[in-house]
């Protein structure tokens, strides 16, 4: 139909009207999805303000194999990539501007500090799998890759003010300008969340409030690029704890709320040598403190990374790096019965990595080996070793499969922690211990892994991708050991102690389906199915089975996603999510369906308008259990947004 | 029959034209809004040539669109599949974004001489290119970086830079009318 007096129509418009042809276009999954031998998942940030949603964990609903569960309105979130998800976040390794937001505490994440305002997101990669060769011990089952614009996409001023039944008030202010080579921008942003849905008689407190500020400067002038950003965040968390006492023997709940401050600054240069090598060096510091009813914590992280990519070949490219992470903390004892020992310790890692990436028939075929080494203080050495294989048949269809070794070091929860609780007076009182284990190993993955994408038609995309897992040496808690105690128990009691073990192994299985289908120019679905088999035992003569039953049944074996996008005229938007997300048996959380919608309209370049509504097909659903009961579950929200920009 | 295709192509009336072919008529009308400064030196070149740099669409959409064309009493000719290094006696080089990482080394080849070069692979800017197309809600879009224009002969009519989705860099003054 498009015929040649089409074309010569467009000839006679003037360059104002060329501007207000609407097209349509070929589909195109960007380049860097297309060559990359894994597991990747992109969400733009237009991507994340078309959804809705208030915060990161959030956004990654819809990536195919994520696990998101809200636990409450101010704890931490589960996330979990291929099974795993718990309060800890342990197994994912995010990343913000190259920056680990990883807390050796616990081996994990703490999504409620570590805050991004979502108008400053340029995308969000997420390779399911490990990432081991370059990003470290922590990526055993993904990393996801927050990266943000650079100073000169955000120039000019930005206001955005929201509010809602649930997040009750967001503000974003962001400003922005260049002088010379520079550009910077400046930010602060803010929120107000109430409590999710509590049965009758439970304390609503779970409510949180964060303020930040921040700042980000580019230059880039000739081959050298330097960025230097930091941030600085002031929260309060409401919480809940269950906190024993040992005179009189008891157990009762706190609701002393926490308080976190902390900040970073980070500096990454980088040299572009000519011929696709170049050099990167990025150093940061991060200060965190946090007090709360059941413990403080005041740590530091230093960390200093570098790479060096190699002058292009023919035939290979090959890339090599160092780094350090150097973090000294402080635990403070806040109740006689929780503590680490010893309450102050420095964690140092230091790891190197090597690959090269072969390209055996340009263009078609190529494979990339590499391998990271590291020294930790938990576990001494280890190595990381991966194979990539990447084919691309014809310019549509791309396949790949991988082999890749990975380990997760032992945080300081797993070696340090003692929590003693009140269990029951039989008479004598009986308490339960949980202690740490110096003498842990870590946990080791093997994972295979293979992936399919191809472009079926210019409007259908397809990516599937599997993978079977081998774990080894996953800590569990072990069986308890019952003994005769003195002070500062009364007198008598009995204690039972459960000490970390490296007690469990086993493989999980899995597959992730996600077509992009746009059926006509204004309408875009994105779907994903993620499934996971889980198949664990004990190991080495270990028998208990409390963790076991724990990680078979807190992960969904099912999931599914859809998210729509349509346009409409007059500049308007109608977006919505819907998932499944399959039962957590352990959890005793059942499976749901449920869904958002968001209206936007944005009648100018200035103004922009929108409604949200989140979690809409039941009045409150559960996601997640944690201590102490009953659980919260996550209530219907809706809010509504005005952005103005200059 | 030709009713059918009447009707047909009103039901499609809303978006029959690709990006592609919008990308190719602008490039076609950029010549109309570009000058050469008057320090520049050598004589003009008999023709003005637009060039593609890579193998793109771009190019079939381009010779269609600019058949017999004239532009200020010189022949324009279009010419496809080119080297970076022979698209510097062009008066625009397009470069395609399947050069991906070989752009930037295409812009240094291109570098000192007066090629007006204009891409639609994403950071085009970045590495130093003067015109970059863009989508925006479906229609195509173009971002004008004054830098890098700057540093060549290459004048850019103050109309044109208004009909920009954006203008980055230094505006010097005696901008051509």
């Amino acid at each position: 139909m498009q015929g040649t007096t089409n074309t010569q129509q467009l000839k006679n418009l003037s360059l104002e009207q060329l501007g207000n042809v609407e097209v349509t276009t070929e589909f195109k999954e960007p380049t860097q999805v297309w060559n990359t031998p894994a597991a990747i998942y992109v969400l733009t940030g237009d991507d994340i303000r078309r959804s809705g949603v208030t915060s990161v964990p959030d956004a990654l609903r819809l990536v195919p194999g994520v696990n998101v569960e809200r636990v409450n309105g101010s704890r931490n979130w589960a996330v979990g990539i291929r099974g795993f998800g718990d309060q800890f976040s342990k197994y994912v390794l995010v990343l913000i501007d190259g920056r680990s937001i990883y807390t050796p505490l616990f081996g994990g994440v703490y999504w409620m500090i570590d805050n991004v305002m979502l108008e400053d997101i340029d995308r969000i990669e997420v390779i399911r799998g490990p990432g081991g060769t370059i990003w470290g011990e922590d990526a055993v089952n993904g990393v996801i890759n927050i990266i943000t614009k650079s100073s000169q996409e955000t120039k000019g001023v930005l206001l955005s003010s929201g509010g809602g039944n649930v997040d009750q008030n967001t503000e974003s202010l962001r400003w922005g300008g260049g002088s010379g080579n520079w550009n910077f921008r400046a930010n602060m942003f803010g929120f107000v969340r109430s409590p999710e849905f509590h049965i009758d008689g439970q304390r609503p407190y779970d409510w949180s409030r964060l303020g930040q500020v921040g700042f980000r400067a580019d230059r880039k002038v000739g081959h050298d690029e330097i960025q230097l950003s930091g941030d600085a965040y002031w929260g309060k968390f409401g919480d809940a704890q269950s906190i024993s006492t040992y005179t009189p023997p008891a157990l009762f709940i706190s609701y002393a709320p926490t308080d976190a401050s902390g900040g970073n600054l980070r500096g990454m240069w980088r040299r572009d040598l000519g011929n696709h090598s170049n050099l990167y060096l990025q150093g940061y510091w991060a200060h965190d403190h946090r007090i709360g009813s059941n413990f403080g914590e005041d740590r530091d992280v230093f960390d200093m990374d570098f790479l060096h990519r190699l002058p292009d070949s023919r035939w290979h490219q090959f890339s090599y790096g160092a780094g350090i992470r150097v973090s000294p903390s402080l635990l403070t004892q806040t109740v006689p019965t929780d503590k680490f020992v010893p309450a102050s310790k420095t964690d140092a890692v230091y790891s190197g990595f090597v690959q090269d990436e072969l390209r055996l028939a340009p263009g078609k075929f190529s494979l990339t080996i590499g391998s990271k080494f590291g020294h930790n203080v938990y576990t001494g050495f280890d190595y990381q070793p991966n194979g990539r294989l990447l084919w691309t048949p014809t310019p549509k269809q791309s396949l790949w499969a991988s082999v890749s070794r990975a380990v997760r070091i032992p945080d300081r929860v797993d070696d340090d922690i003692q929590v003693d609780a009140f269990f029951e007076n039989l008479p004598p009182p009986v308490f339960a211990r949980i202690t740490g284990n110096t003498n842990l190993r870590a946990e080791r993955l093997v994972s295979y892994e293979e992936g399919y994408r191809t472009l079926i038609h210019p409007k259908l995309y397809l990516s599937i991708a599997g993978f079977h897992n081998d774990y080894h040496d996953l800590i569990a808690q072990g069986a308890g050991v019952i003994s005769a105690v003195g002070a500062p128990f009364p007198n008598p009691s009995l204690l039972v102690t459960f000490q970390y073990t490296n007690g469990i192994h086993g493989n999980t299985d899995g597959v992730e389906i996600a077509p992009d289908w746009q059926p006509v120019n204004w309408w875009r679905i994105r779907a994903a199915y993620s499934y996971l088999h889980i198949h664990l035992a004990d190991q080495n003569g270990f028998t208990d089975t409390t963790t076991l039953t724990t990680l078979h049944g807190s992960s969904p074996n099912s999931q599914v996603s859809l998210f729509s996008q349509i346009d409409l005229p007059g500049k308007v938007q109608l977006d919505q999510t819907f998932r499944f997300v399959g039962a957590l048996p352990a959890q005793t959380v059942k499976a749901y369906i449920t869904g958002d919608a968001r209206a936007g309209w944005s009648p100018n370049k200035s103004w922009s308008f929108s409604a949200v509504g989140q979690n809409l097909l039941q009045p409150h659903h559960a996601e997640f259990n944690i201590d102490p009961s009953p659980m919260v579950l996550i209530k219907r929200g809706i809010y509504a947004k005005i952005v103005w920009t200059r | 029959m030709g009713v059918l295709c009447l009707s047909l192509g009103l039901l499609q009336a809303q978006a029959q034209f690709s990006d592609v072919e919008v990308k190719a008529a602008y490039l076609s009308h950029f010549g109309e809004y570009m000058s050469l400064s008057a320090d520049v030196s050598g004589t003009k070149p008999a023709s003005f040539d637009i060039c593609v740099v890579g193998d793109d669409p771009i190019g079939p959409a381009l010779a269609h669109i600019a058949v017999d064309e004239q532009l200020g009493g010189r022949p324009v000719r279009i010419l496809l599949n080119k080297n970076a290094a022979d698209a510097r006696s062009c008066s625009i080089a397009y470069i395609s974004a399947s050069e991906g990482t070989r752009t930037e080394r295409d812009l240094a080849a291109l570098a000192g001489d007066d090629a007006l070069t204009v891409s639609d692979a994403p950071a085009f800017l970045e590495h130093g290119g003067m015109i970059q197309f863009v989508l925006q809600e479906n229609r195509v879009r173009f971002l004008v970086n004054l830098d890098a224009v700057y540093r060549t002969h290459v004048r850019l009519s103050a109309f044109l830079l208004r009909v920009a989705a954006m203008v980055r860099g230094k505006s010097q003054p005696g901008v051509a009318p």
